[in-house]
């Protein structure tokens, strides 16, 4: 193993207990890095990576009260905060690690459990940038988007270093996915099956499955990954989306309240299961996954007016059976408030908000403040700024307004 | 008031405890660095974390036993490059065999691949390595090989072997070779493949004379082949 130079990488260091932080911090000193950024909690972190790039992420997988190091993660990737080409070791404990190995679909690109030894860390992380150093071709085409020249790269290291040819396989069924060639991914995933068992590739080949419509033997992919390990939540969010294709909508929303009591952070499938809910009527399931979302999303990158908006319909909803509780309407107003701070320029955000306003004051009977809104919104409507009631709407308020 | 189960108890004292260990160890290589090298304390400061080290390491072995012995333990199967899994061993290991002055090695073909969970399999070596230091006289050797279809990892040493009357209740409670023999057991037989499930051997070591642990894993048939 070739000795890394450290000197010109830059590297973030996200942790959030003090002692350990300045231990890592000198550790990283210590190999040579002369860039080193800290984060004490993933908020900051996420300020960090949308301001500047980094080579080397290492994260501390509990990171106190707010995200863990694995959301963070997913948060960074998904957005595409970190390129391909940047190292993220993840630091965990015996209790945390897996989680980390269950999410299937967003991995770090390595993991070291703590405690860990100076010389522990300069191996793993000199080892991981070998490995990036030999797929960078791979990974600069996957951070363009150019999935074909991805996989020709992929093909070539796979020859190179065959000890690698897990990671070019992997990459290679992914690219096939997002070219759309199914049928090829299917296939590749179901070679490697056949001679090894990896968890990706059975994640890959009900993916796949799914993609070309194939939504029984998805299912039975998704379901093995189940019975494997009960950490493998996203295989539950893949089920969710099979049942939900097939009008299940019972059994979507079983499978993903099942997933949230393994792994409640994760924002997407709390919305998810939010829009379930809201479609099967249950409004007091869908409030407390929006309301969950609402909580999650500050910092957040999923930080976007449907998380709010969606939060103000399931109130609405429950208002539709009677007033809401005290607590309900501290909630409302506060996620209101958030609205009206950061998502109140766009007029379909302003049409929605003013609608379930309206709601929840009709249900107090408050007729004349809802009237009241209801005028501020066709007084918006007339200058441009909110998109009108419907005429449902519309005739819905006249009858309720009694005039 | 509720029956508690004592043994989950147990297990996340442990978890407590292993915690603190890591504290310990973060603290003490902060005071080996803040040290001259010559400093006559520190053969003992090594000595102290070399203890450390072990007891962190016996600490998951027991989290591990209790998750394995309780059923709660989710194997995480993967495929691993036997060359690379074994070099992480020994370079985790190598600082406690100097300490007590041993040679560690490993053995295997630079190809060979095999199916297991990692995290599992490093408790098991690690638990066998720490046992073998305790008998060998010089040398321990880690080797692995497929037979049949089987992964075979043997933990080898040039100690005095194990005794004859192997498997007496005696044994198990005597010290933590019956509790670590226990831990590879499960460990094993918690790998699976098609009909086959992991077991353990004790057996003697052709190469170096001392006792030889062997863990074989279950491996998947290849269709292809």
């Amino acid at each position: 193993m070739a000795q890394q130079d450290f000197s010109k990488k830059k590297a973030l260091l996200i942790e959030d207990m003090a002692e350990a932080r300045i231990m890592q911090r000198k550790m990283l000193t210590d190999f040579g890095f002369t860039s080193i950024e800290i984060a004490m909690k993933a908020e900051t972190a996420i300020e960090l990576l949308k301001n500047k790039n980094f080579d080397v992420i290492l994260s501390d997988y509990n990171l106190g009260n707010g995200k863990d190091g694995q959301q963070l993660l997913e948060e960074v990737r998904h957005s595409k905060l970190i390129p391909n080409t940047a190292t993220y070791l993840m630091v965990t404990a015996e209790t945390s690690i897996e989680m980390v190995m269950g999410a299937i679909e967003y991995q770090p690109d390595g993991y070291i459990t703590k405690p860990f030894s100076q010389a522990g860390l300069q191996r793993r992380l000199s080892k991981l940038l070998e490995t990036k150093d030999r797929l960078y071709d791979v990974n600069v085409a996957l951070d363009k988007g150019e999935y074909e020249s991805a996989i020709a790269a992929a093909k070539v290291v796979m020859e190179k270093y065959p000890s690698l040819s897990g990671k070019c396989e992997r990459i290679i069924g992914e690219s096939f996915i997002e070219l759309q060639q199914y049928d090829k991914a299917l296939s590749l995933f179901s070679k490697i099956l056949k001679s090894r068992k990896m968890p990706w590739a059975l994640f890959g080949k009900g993916k796949s499955y799914f993609l070309m419509g194939e939504l029984e033997k998805a299912e039975q992919s998704f379901r093995q990954l189940m019975l494997d390990n009960r950490f493998f939540v996203s295989a539950y969010d893949w089920l969710a989306k099979i049942q939900f294709s097939e009008g299940k909508l019972e059994d979507a929303q079983a499978t993903l309240i099942e997933a949230i009591a393994r792994s409640p952070k994760n924002i997407l499938r709390q919305m998810e299961l939010g829009k379930i809910s809201l479609l099967l009527n249950d409004s007091v399931t869908a409030e407390m996954s929006f309301r969950r979302a609402v909580f999650l999303a500050k910092y957040s990158c999923y930080n976007t007016a449907e998380v709010y908006l969606n939060h103000l319909e399931s109130l609405a909803r429950i208002s539709d059976d009677g007033p809401l509780l005290p607590r309900q309407r501290d909630n409302f107003n506060s996620t209101l408030k958030k609205i009206h701070e950061s998502f109140f320029e766009d007029p379909d955000h302003k049409a929605k908000a003013y609608s379930c306003e309206i709601d929840v004051f009709l249900a107090d009977k408050d007729i004349l403040t809802a009237k009241q809104i209801f005028e501020a919104w066709l007084s918006e409507v007339k200058g441009g700024a909110a998109t009108a009631p419907t005429k449902k709407q519309s005739s819905a308020y006249a009858e309720s307004f009694g005039s | 008031m509720k029956k508690i189960d004592i043994s989950t108890i147990l297990a996340s004292a442990i978890h407590e405890s292993k915690n603190q260990v890591g504290t310990l160890l973060y603290q003490l290589q902060s005071l080996k660095e803040s040290m001259v090298s010559k400093d006559a304390n520190q053969k003992k400061i090594v000595s102290i974390e070399e203890s450390l080290k072990k007891l962190n390491d016996e600490w998951v072995e027991y989290l591990y036993l209790y998750k394995l012995a309780s059923d709660g333990y989710d194997l995480h199967a993967d495929t691993f490059l036997l060359d690379e899994f074994l070099d992480d061993q020994v370079f985790a290991l190598q600082p406690s065999a100097n300490a007590r002055n041993l040679e560690l090695g490993y053995a295997c073909n630079e190809s060979l691949t095999g199916v297991f969970d990692e995290r599992l399999m490093t408790a098991v070596v690690s638990t066998a390595v720490y046992n073998a230091f305790r008998f060998a006289k010089s040398k321990i050797i880690i080797n692995a090989k497929q037979e049949n279809n089987f992964l075979v990892i043997s933990v080898e040493d040039d100690g005095p072997g194990f005794k004859q009357t192997d498997d007496e209740p005696d044994d198990f409670l005597e010290g933590n070779t019956g509790l670590g023999l226990y831990f590879a057991e499960l460990s094993a037989s918690a790998h699976l493949a098609g009909n086959a499930r992991g077991y353990i051997k004790k057996d003697s070591s052709a190469s170096l004379g001392g006792a030889s642990l062997i863990v074989y894993l279950p491996q998947p048939v290849r269709e292809d082949c």
